[in-house]
């Protein structure tokens, strides 16, 4: 027992494994985005909207912007859609707007050199249409339960079975993400010193990830077939529609007036 | 990889969205067929795993560290028709819920790395590892088949890319969408892949599968037998569209008479002017007394037999020579 006394000289020597802190960081990320996701999030005017009415009105304004020519109908809705952020929760909003900045900025860049060759008005058009997807997607993604967007996807003839296995994945990314960031933390409090097969510690970790993913499904295959599941899958959507809904529909209703308009006016 | 949203013009993305249905169709009859409809929950946990294996970080030489699609390693373990199912929806929750990657892209996306990159490294890993029981072959082939498979994919979305100012300008001919051409979208996309990606992909893809072999092997998806069918589907309706090159104006870059030489250069060079002359038996792809079309399929025809037939020949000989060495 002495030995536990004795005072060892060992330095450890440096390591570059950003990766591990990368993967740590992704995952936490992932995870509070689905905690965040799932609780619910506030009694704003945005939250008690009906899912799937912001679903199709959020697939309705990336059409509507996707396809437009006019510069005038993009900015108004990228305008419209900035201040609906106002909306959203402080912290939520933030990030929201923080990816704003990030993306648009990063296709601007992509764009310089056509822009510096002359092709600005379509190079700013690309911007502002990023911006614009980017926002409508997000406030969706932040202020609606993932699991009743999946079930909104019938709306859009997606086979109730998809949907099945969509809601399923949500569920098990969580889980997963778990399992898989219990694994980084006890590798990352495990290695000491220079890790010279990073590669293979990877390589284990997504195998083992692999192996609990198909014991987990075995697992739940047998606790539903335990409780009835033949197999056959089906969604019910208890939809009502409020007023609420009604005036949100409205802002889109005069975007779609807007789109129309200015391709009748030819602005 | 993941293309945003108005990078590609809405009717790219609605020809790729199309071109994707039949795939998920058949994907899903197939699947069914094989894992049986109560196991699907199976594929949602496994649409999970696909999802989080994007999301792994592999340290690259020089300090930085880039993350590997996975689509190779899941066509490879869990086959290639369950493989596009469950990066379909991998794809689709992080174009909904993540922002990565566009909701109207996604039929691009879906095509690129659902579909193409799975199929290309199932197909790749089959033919190379062929029916050799060695380890060490099925893991070059895992890693080749990674290295390849996301080459294609990213050459594809570079295709999607520069295709879009050929196609799709205002009125005064400025491109609307990607203003880069495919001179520029093919190296732009494919030095990375080619020098970086492609590396971590195969690196991925042979180091987990060579992992699940040795700690649980009957993990890896079964099917040994490779079905060469599709491939024939592949290439026979390749000979059938073989009369598409019809419509291309002009001449084959390099591929010049001496006639189209001089009008090009203004001169033909002396050592081209008394150079070899090769006449060939079926020249330019022409039969005589036929119509140019039917030239062009009988050309490929012809084609196809004679590499099939060399190829054989190949197998015997070598088939002889190792019944010879184990006699």
């Amino acid at each position: 027992m002495d030995w536990l006394f004795k005072e060892d000289d060992y330095i450890p020597q440096n390591d570059k494994d950003t990766f591990i802190d990368r993967t740590i960081g992704a995952f936490l990320k992932l995870l509070s985005n689905i905690k965040r996701a799932n609780k619910y999030v506030g009694v704003k005017y945005i939250y008690l909207i009906s899912p799937f009415v912001k679903f199709i009105c959020t697939i309705l304004t990336i059409i509507l912007i996707s396809t437009a020519k006019s510069v005038i109908f993009v900015g108004i809705v990228v305008t419209a859609l900035y201040i609906m952020c106002f909306m959203v929760n402080g912290e939520d909003r933030k990030k929201i707007y923080t990816l704003n900045m990030i993306i648009p900025t990063f296709t601007l860049i992509m764009l310089l050199p056509s822009i510096i060759l002359g092709n600005f008005n379509n190079s700013v058009m690309i911007v502002l249409k990023v911006m614009g997807t980017i926002t409508s997607v997000n406030i969706l993604a932040y202020t609606t339960k993932w699991h009743i967007i999946t079930k909104a996807l019938k709306f859009l003839f997606i086979p109730d079975i998809f949907i099945f296995v969509m809601d399923i994945t949500i569920r098990y990314i969580y889980l997963l993400g778990e399992f898989s960031l219990d694994m980084l933390y006890a590798l990352r409090l495990r290695t000491v010193g220079r890790n010279r097969r990073k590669q293979t510690s990877i390589a284990q970790l997504i195998g083992t990830l692999f192996l609990k993913s198909k014991e987990m499904g075995n697992e739940v295959y047998s606790a539903m077939e335990c409780r009835g599941f033949v197999g056959e899958y089906e969604v019910y959507n208890k939809f009502k529609f409020t007023k609420r809904d009604i005036s949100y529909c409205m802002i889109y209703a005069i975007f779609v007036i807007l789109y129309l308009g200015i391709i009748y006016l030819k602005l | 990889m993941h293309i945003p949203d108005n990078y590609l013009s809405p009717s790219t993305c609605v020809v790729l969205g199309a071109a994707m249905i039949p795939v998920w169709k058949r994907a899903a009859v197939k699947v069914k067929n094989e894992i049986s409809r109560k196991k699907l929950p199976m594929l949602g946990v496994c649409a999970a795993f696909s999802f989080l294996t994007m999301m792994f970080n592999v340290p690259v030489p020089g300090g930085t560290s880039a993350h590997a699609v996975g689509s190779a390693l899941i066509a490879i373990l869990l086959g290639p028709w369950a493989a596009v199912i469950s990066i379909t929806i991998a794809l689709v929750i992080q174009a909904l819920f993540f922002g990565d990657g566009g909701i109207l892209a996604l039929g691009a996306n879906t095509f690129n790395m659902a579909f193409i990159m799975p199929f290309t490294a199932y197909y790749t890993y089959k033919l190379i590892k062929g029916n050799s029981q060695s380890d060490k072959r099925s893991y070059a082939a895992a890693f080749i088949a990674g290295y390849l498979s996301i080459n294609l994919a990213a050459l594809c979305a570079a295709v999607q890319f520069g295709i879009q100012p050929l196609l799709f300008k205002d009125n005064s001919g400025l491109p609307l969408y990607c203003p880069y051409s495919l001179k520029f979208s093919i190296p732009a996309m494919l030095i990375p892949h080619l020098l970086v990606a492609g590396f971590v992909e195969g690196i991925v893809s042979a180091g987990v599968l060579a992992y699940i072999k040795r700690v649980s092997p009957e993990s890896v998806y079964g099917d040994d037998k490779l079905s060469i069918k599709p491939l024939y589907v592949l290439i026979f309706s390749m000979i059938l569209l073989t009369p598409i090159g019809l419509f291309a104006a002009g001449t084959a870059w390099g591929e010049w008479n001496l006639t189209e030489m001089k009008k090009l250069n203004g001169f033909i060079p002396q050592g081209m002017k008394n150079g070899v002359s090769f006449n060939a038996i079926m020249k330019d792809y022409l039969l005589a007394g036929h119509s140019e079309k039917i030239g062009y399929i009988a050309s490929a025809v012809v084609g196809v037999i004679l590499i099939l037939v060399i190829f054989k020949i190949i197998n015997r000989l070598i088939s002889k020579k190792q019944n010879t060495a184990e006699d």
